[in-house]
């Protein structure tokens, strides 16, 4: 195919405009995140507070399972218990493995050791 | 302008030249590397801004929750474990918390029907305080309607509905009925005493695993969970559900890397013979290399950019709809809520570098030996 | 002007494969002289030039320019000395495909850091003088044979070279555009351009505007004639 250029124009004067102004994008995207932080902040902190007053310990994240709705709730015993009425499947968090929890539980004999 | 800049800007000119005599080619190869770093950008910032909302959010959450285990299951607790519990050295306030799960028959929704913590915030006795995502799934048409459980056949419950959280705390209170505590008891039949668990607040964060271990020692049929170790468990479930769409675009790297292979594999007939009349009209080896170092940061900073721009876009300004459901799980009850612009400097950084980097190199290490050749061996 | 000592160049060295294209050549190019190479194919021609213009090193013996040895000069040298005082018409012309007549033009002056309209100028006033500036934005692959030899000769002339180096420049063209590459030979050495041609056409070493020939036969000179 026959294609005739102007003579002046240069290659790159429209490409390294383009990626300038990309650059640009993506400052104005940077900046934007950073102007937008103060009422991010408010945001969270009003979050943080109803949190606090209501005791809530997790997300509303996967409502559908039982233990990643409520991580504190999975039960232990139970290997992929997602829903009421579901099967057992792939569930949200079963690659995760699960976090390491304090000692729950401790057996002693009467006479030979007390509880501190 | 310098004479050194305006080098540049002639061997740029020459390097678009040379890419434009295989423009489809070339077209394809950018649009493909933008759309890889776009998908690996937006589950960046999607899983970064889960994170930080997530452990800044989480921060007042109770330090430890105690929950009583009956043969293998959760079962209710007694008051006088909040007592033992209170007594604890290091514990400075530990209360009841009601709570459970509603499983929704009519759409399948699981809600969570909790009493507030904090007596103020309780709604009055008939009356509830909703979740953004409850009127969504239900279909609530008019403002002030009211919310009807059915705990059983024949069973219809009525509450007015009070107050509706937003989607500013959505992805805390998205599926939250708050009650009234009596209205609680009533509702799934729990009599006085009883606590679906216990929440304790310690006032040094550092105590709390002693706290803990006292507390195993004193309950052994209780369990305790940490506000850290549950804020692990979401820093770790994000980043796998990040790493789990990385995987996912798995195909469109994967063409990629073919792409970038075949170039970095080594010079057609054509380049080699290019690259000896470059030199025989007076390029050296450093203009040569310098050429090339153009093209590979064309493209590749191109595919960067392009990609990151879109995928930030895409996340903060569209909610990241394309990549959602992987990132954010899926639920009958999906929660709306807003992202928290956040963007890890090291990552992004990282990101410029690996998309760069390697697309640089692999597009000059061919080169490297015609470039320094004398241009009489290249050509012939 | 350049002046070519003991100079002999080997292919392949060591290899089963070992040519020799050059033994013991001694050869002086005076300035401002035409000076024709001819001899028939596989006699070293394009060999030499390669030498002479410092595309290639010698194996034995030195070039010098002006005086100064050249042919131990490290590459980057040797580059610059190619671009500022060598013009080279390849040929098979060597222009590259996917640019215009113009870009090619200016392709030796890119690394030289020169504005970009003082060149442009530079190449159009070129493309003029030679009758091609019509075609300064076609791409070369459309060109014809004699086009693509004015804008090879452009290119050549781009920086303006003390010494203009051809090679078989007629024989890839009927009479009447060799008659025109004639011409323009005849310009150049008015101009006082150095110029030092290659060809087996009889109607280059026996035009008027030539000062020296000199025969060559596998690799090595025989006796100058004129």
């Amino acid at each position: 195919m026959r294609r005739r250029r102007r003579d002046d124009a240069r290659r790159s004067g429209p490409v390294l405009a383009g990626l300038g102004l990309l650059a640009a994008a993506l400052a104005a995207e940077l900046a934007w995140a950073g102007w937008s932080a103060p009422e991010t902040r408010t945001r969270l902190e009003g979050e943080r507070a109803l949190v606090g007053a209501l005791g809530l310990s997790d997300t509303a994240l996967f409502t559908e399972a039982r233990y990643t709705r409520h991580p504190s709730l999975a039960d232990l015993n139970t290997p992929f218990q997602d829903h009421p009425g579901g099967f057992d499947h792939f569930p949200s968090a079963s690659i995760v493995p699960v976090p390491a929890l304090p000692e729950s539980g401790r057996l002693w004999f009467a006479g030979e050791e007390e509880p501190s | 302008m310098t004479p050194w800049l305006r080098r540049q800007r002639a061997l740029a000119d020459y390097t678009l030249a040379a890419l434009a005599r295989r423009r489809g080619k070339n077209a394809a190869l950018v649009a493909v590397y933008a759309l890889v770093v776009f998908a690996l950008a937006s589950a960046m910032f999607f899983a970064a801004a889960l994170r930080h909302e997530t452990t800044q959010v989480l921060q007042d959450a109770p330090e430890i929750t105690v929950q009583k285990i009956l043969m293998g299951r959760q079962d209710l607790v007694p008051a006088a474990t909040v007592e033992k519990i209170a007594g604890i050295r290091g514990v400075t306030r530990a209360e009841g918390r009601l709570w459970g799960y509603f499983y929704d028959r009519t759409n399948g929704a699981n809600y969570t029907v909790m009493v507030p913590g904090d007596k103020a915030m309780e709604p009055p006795a008939g009356s509830v305080a909703l979740g953004e995502g409850i009127p969504r799934a239900r279909g609530f048409t008019w403002d002030g309607a009211p919310l009807f459980l059915s705990r059983f056949e024949g069973d219809l419950q009525k509450f007015e509905v009070v107050r509706t959280f937003t989607r500013a705390s959505g992805l805390m209170t998205s599926d939250l009925v708050l009650m009234n505590g009596a209205d609680f008891r009533a509702f799934f039949g729990i009599p006085e005493g009883l606590y679906t668990d216990v929440v304790a607040r310690v006032r040094n964060p550092r105590e709390v695993d002693t706290v803990v271990a006292k507390a195993g020692a004193l309950m052994p049929e209780m369990r305790f969970v940490t506000r850290a170790a549950i804020q692990r468990s979401y820093q770790k479930l994000f980043s796998w559900r990040e790493g789990l769409l990385a995987a996912l675009i798995g195909a469109a790297v994967l063409a990629f890397v073919i792409f970038a292979a075949e170039k970095a594999s080594g010079l057609s007939a054509e380049e080699t013979r290019e690259i000896g009349i470059l030199k025989a009209v007076g390029w050296d080896t450093r203009d040569i290399i310098a050429m090339k170092l153009w093209e590979g940061a064309l493209v590749s900073g191109g595919a960067f950019l392009i990609g990151t721009v879109a995928g930030f876009a895409h996340v903060f300004f569209f909610g990241g709809t394309l990549f959602a459901p992987v990132l954010k799980g899926w639920a009958v009850l999906y929660p709306e809520f807003d992202l928290a612009p956040q963007v890890d400097g090291v990552q992004l950084l990282s990101l410029a570098l690996l998309t760069t980097l390697p697309y640089v190199a692999a597009t000059l290490v061919p080169i490297w030996r015609t470039a320094s050749a004398d241009p009489d061996a290249v050509m012939r | 002007m350049i002046a070519l000592q003991s100079v002999g160049k080997l292919y392949n060295e060591g290899r089963p494969n070992e040519v020799t294209a050059l033994s013991d050549i001694d050869l002086s190019i005076a300035r401002g002289a035409v000076t024709v190479l001819k001899g028939p194919s596989g006699s070293g021609k394009t060999t030499l030039l390669s030498i002479m213009a410092c595309m290639a090193r010698p194996t034995t013996g030195r070039v010098s320019l002006e005086g100064e040895v050249v042919s131990g000069l490290p590459e980057r040298f040797q580059t610059r000395l190619r671009r500022d005082t060598f013009g080279f018409i390849f040929q098979r012309f060597n222009l590259i495909r996917g640019l215009t007549v113009l870009e090619n033009v200016m392709l030796p002056a890119a690394p030289t850091g020169e504005a970009h309209g003082t060149v442009r100028a530079r190449a159009m006033a070129q493309l003029e003088a030679l009758g091609m500036a019509h075609k300064a934005a076609t791409a070369v692959e459309y060109l014809s044979g004699g086009e693509a030899q004015r804008a090879a000769i452009a290119r050549a002339l781009i920086n303006d070279p003390v010494v203009l180096i051809a090679d078989e420049p007629t024989a890839n063209l009927d009479s009447a555009l060799s008659e025109r590459f004639l011409d323009i030979v005849r310009a150049e050495r008015a101009a006082g351009r150095t110029m030092v041609i290659t060809s087996h056409d009889p109607r280059i070493w026996e035009a008027d505007c030539v000062d020296t020939v000199v025969s060559m036969r596998d690799g090595r000179l025989l006796e100058g004639v004129r």
